[in-house]
């Protein structure tokens, strides 16, 4: 039966076309609003690594001069080197790596293609694993080549192919300003959005891949410079070496467990390890360390801004708008059939049967709204990427926003239909029956 | 008019009445939450950077990893920039204005922790840098060129000795005073903090952040090249000569080393629309939500009206049979629009207050103006009108012997 009505619902989008093209659209409107904008929210507040963001873990120290008057709430989100070569030589948790941002001129040994300027990360060879990073070919670089300062790298496909073309690159060596670097591994497409494991709070910097990896011990030998921040609170002596050495902040440090259930083991670890360095004369104020997992950070570090937020509410209010307006038309819609109910009715369909053949319509109507409404979800998602490059990677529609998209807006046209179907099996048939 | 009978008609007829009711209501709190919005981003899009002609200002960033004389390198770099026709002025800076990345430090006046500090972007003026982006001094002087000098990061830490700031952080670093120049801070609240002395104080320079609170004007200005590979060239065009200053700069600095490599031209035009490009498209953004939600609320009304002409049209045929002129239906039509138009904008003010409360607390929304709201009102009472008129006109075409003949 209901199949049926389903197929009169449709039928029934002939009639009155005016009213039925207004309903479509005020409902493809609002779907398309909302739902483009709750894509960008949905993707912002993912989760870039699902299988393992529990037992990901990174932390925060307060090594704040004691005296230092700090209006900021929240402590920053980068470390020392003192502390990331601490936690790495204690070696707790399953794996873990130091990080911070590289960059430098690339010399590529080929005709036709210029020196260019690229981005990267210094990090350990647990890096990979951590952040099941896939490989085309090759793989990481070892622990050993990690305490000898080797210079090898893994770089991104897109690189490999720019430096060395359809030729195998591992093996080969790449040019980073004055050094040379041997590849050992070649990264397929890995975006993980957001780029977590060096996104900061309020930067928006965080949105192209990285192509080259090279070991923290190398970059550190070498004197590599920091791309990204490091601030320092007290005076640090000059050079590189100085900055090593210094209070000055400017790298992160990540730790996989082996479950998420020793968390509360790597907190007292923690704990005692702020204890240890306070004996030491160091992190002179009271311990507010913090322990965040995958998700916990994206918090931490507020990656959906509040214009994000903003326009999603807004989009919502405007749903609703629309859908209040989807009321009324299709009360004008089913009023004007009123005649019809009447003589159905006389002839002996029951109020329930009437309830169920203009709920599918109004579902039919939802349905043709939905289609309509992902087109324009699509279309503007696609105009938000073009306004914001920092937005393209969350502008992206996936299966399960699609299929919530359609859930929504046929939801949307149902709950819409309602009253104007309540209203409609009110039709007392006698009255009808006379008037005609 | 007479308002008694529509009340009692609309007492027969809730539903529609509520649904329009409800929907101006909502209207009504977006439109002006969202318009506010809008002015407030699209004003901070056009705030006043300090800089006198902002798509003249060119600015260059070649990274120069390769030199070993990084000060000489600098040096014939900007001599031949200066040499190309229609450039007017040179400097290296260490960043530039909304260019969204860069250095910043915090700036005290007494070396007591305590203290209070101001955190300020620190732009290195490597000579003629408030000539090359047209910036004005209101108090004091700029830098003579013999003052600059070369910090190498490798050797030793900036030593600050007179500078410039922004008169919006002078007059946070000293509240009250309107004379700077001789004033001495610091570097930070600690007790070894490097002490400075004001000698130049700028009208306006706005930070590479452009932060949207009153710190984008915090700015405070050394005297110095820094060698480090990182550092933009700035260069002052000539009215009309942007475009062949641009290619002459790439030609010039890539014949002083060959093979260089550079991370992008652009003017300080460029930087300030990609900087702004975020509260450009939320702004747009609100601006179609607002005109939709015109449009949708605006084809409610004809909706609504539509139906209950359709389902009044016996009753206007007799009112018309007893003499109502066609004017007396219109009216009708329109008063009781009006009514139900009201009651939504009543419900709908309240709503706006609401709402606004809440984006104020949740999000970074300004309060909502009281001039945004008198004009929602009467744009949805303009609305409302006009989107009855078309139903109301026809209602009045109905003829009078539509009373007997349906009967």
């Amino acid at each position: 039966m209901l199949g049926y009505y389903l197929q009169l619902g449709f039928r029934n989008l002939r009639r009155s076309p005016v009213l039925t093209a207004l309903i479509i659209l005020t409902l493809a409107v609002g779907v398309a609003a909302s739902m483009s904008t709750l894509t960008v929210l949905y993707m912002m507040s993912g989760d870039p690594i699902p299988q393992k963001s529990a037992r990901l873990l990174t932390l925060k120290l307060d090594n704040y001069p004691l005296d230092f008057n700090d209006t900021e709430e929240k402590l920053p989100s980068i470390l020392t080197w003192t502390d990331v070569r601490n936690l790495r030589e204690d070696g707790k948790g399953l794996r873990r790596t130091g990080l911070y941002g590289i960059s430098g001129i690339v010399y590529p040994n080929k005709e036709g293609v210029k020196n260019f300027f690229a981005d990267g990360v210094a990090v350990d060879a647990d890096f990979f694993a951590m952040m099941d990073a896939p490989f085309v070919a090759g793989g990481a670089w070892t622990a050993a080549e990690d305490r000898s300062e080797a210079r090898v790298a893994v770089i991104a496909k897109p690189l490999a192919e720019k430096l060395f073309g359809k030729e195998s690159a591992i093996g080969r060596n790449l040019r980073m300003d004055s050094e040379e670097f041997r590849v050992v591994g070649v990264l397929d497409e890995w975006k993980p959005t957001p780029k977590f494991y060096r996104m900061d709070s309020g930067s928006s910097a965080g949105s192209d891949a990285d192509d080259i990896f090279i070991p923290l011990s190398a970059a550190l030998a070498a004197h590599r410079d920091v791309s990204g921040n490091t601030s320092c609170f007290s005076n640090a002596d000059p050079g590189f070496e100085g900055l090593m050495r210094s209070e000055c902040i400017w790298l992160r440090y990540w730790v996989e467990l082996g479950s998420a259930s020793e968390r509360a083991e790597y907190r007292d670890y923690l704990s005692a390890y702020v204890q240890r360095q306070k004996q030491l004369g160091r992190l002179p104020r009271p311990d507010k360390s913090g322990l965040y997992n995958v998700r916990e950070w994206l918090q931490e570090i507020e990656v959906v801004d509040d214009d994000t937020r903003l326009q999603t509410w807004l989009a919502f209010g405007f749903l609703s708008v629309c859908l209040v307006n989807t009321i009324g038309l299709l009360l004008a819609k089913f009023t004007a059939r009123t005649a019809e109910i009447g003589v159905r009715r006389a002839l002996g369909a029951t109020r329930a049967q009437i309830f169920l053949q203009y709920l599918s319509e109004a579902a039919a109507l939802g349905l043709v709204g939905s289609i309509i409404g992902v087109a324009g979800a699509f279309g503007m998602l696609h105009l938000l990427a073009k306004q914001s490059p920092d937005l393209e990677q969350y502008a992206r529609m996936d299966p399960t926003m699609l299929a919530t998209t359609v859930v929504l807006s046929v939801l949307a046209a149902v709950i819409a239909g309602l009253l104007p179907t309540l209203r409609a099996t009110q039709v007392v048939p006698a009255l009808q029956l006379k008037s005609q | 008019m007479e308002i008694r009978p529509i009340l009692s008609a609309l007492r027969h007829n809730m539903t529609g009445a509520l649904l329009i009711a409800t929907q101006v209501a909502l209207t009504l709190a977006i439109i002006s939450n969202s318009a506010s919005v809008i002015r407030d981003r699209l004003a901070v899009a056009q705030r006043d950077s300090g800089i006198d002609a902002e798509s003249r200002i060119i600015t260059q960033r070649p990274i120069l990893f390769s030199q070993i004389d990084l000060a000489n390198l600098i040096q014939t770099d900007l001599d031949a920039l200066r040499a190309i026709p229609g450039v007017e002025s040179v400097t290296i800076t260490n960043q530039v204005p909304m260019g969204r990345s860069g250095w910043s430090s915090t700036f005290a006046t007494e070396r007591v922790p305590t203290a209070p500090s101001q955190s300020a972007g620190l732009y290195f003026d490597g000579g003629r840098l408030l000539e090359t982006f047209g910036l004005k001094i209101v108090e004091g002087r700029g830098f003579r060129d013999d003052e600059i000098v070369n910090i190498d990061p490798k050797v030793q830490n900036p030593p600050p000795n007179g500078v410039l700031l922004t008169r919006r952080l002078a007059e946070a670093l000293f509240p009250g005073q309107s004379q700077f120049v001789g004033r001495i801070f610091y570097q930070g609240n600690s007790p070894d903090a490097e002490e400075m002395r004001i000698v130049g104080v700028i009208e306006r320079f706005t930070t590479p952040w452009a932060q949207t609170g009153p710190d984008n004007e915090y700015a405070v200005v050394f005297p110095a090249r820094y060698l480090n590979p990182f550092n933009h060239y700035v260069v002052r065009a000539a009215p009309g000569a942007e475009a062949e200053v641009r290619k002459a700069m790439e030609a010039a600095l890539e014949k002083n080393e060959p093979g260089r490599v550079s991370v992008g031209q652009y003017s300080v035009q460029e930087m300030r629309d990609r900087r702004y490009r975020g509260e450009r498209a939320l702004a747009w953004l609100l601006v179609s939500v607002t005109v939709f939600l015109l449009g949708v609320t605006a084809s409610g009304i004809v909706g609504m009206a539509s139906l209950w002409v359709n389902l009044r049209r016996k009753q206007i045929g007799v009112r018309r049979a007893l003499g109502a002129t066609r004017g007396d239906i219109v009216r009708y039509f329109l008063t009781e629009n009006l009514l139900i138009t009201s009651a939504g904008i009543a419900i709908g003010v309240l709503a706006a207050w609401g709402l606004n409360g809440v984006l104020m607390s949740e999000l970074s929304v300004p309060r909502l103006p009281l001039d945004y709201l008198l004009v929602g009102v009467l744009l949805m009472l303009l609305l409302g009108v006009i989107a009855v008129l078309g139903p109301a006109l026809r209602a009045a075409q109905l003829s009078p012997a539509l009373a007997t003949r349906s009967v």
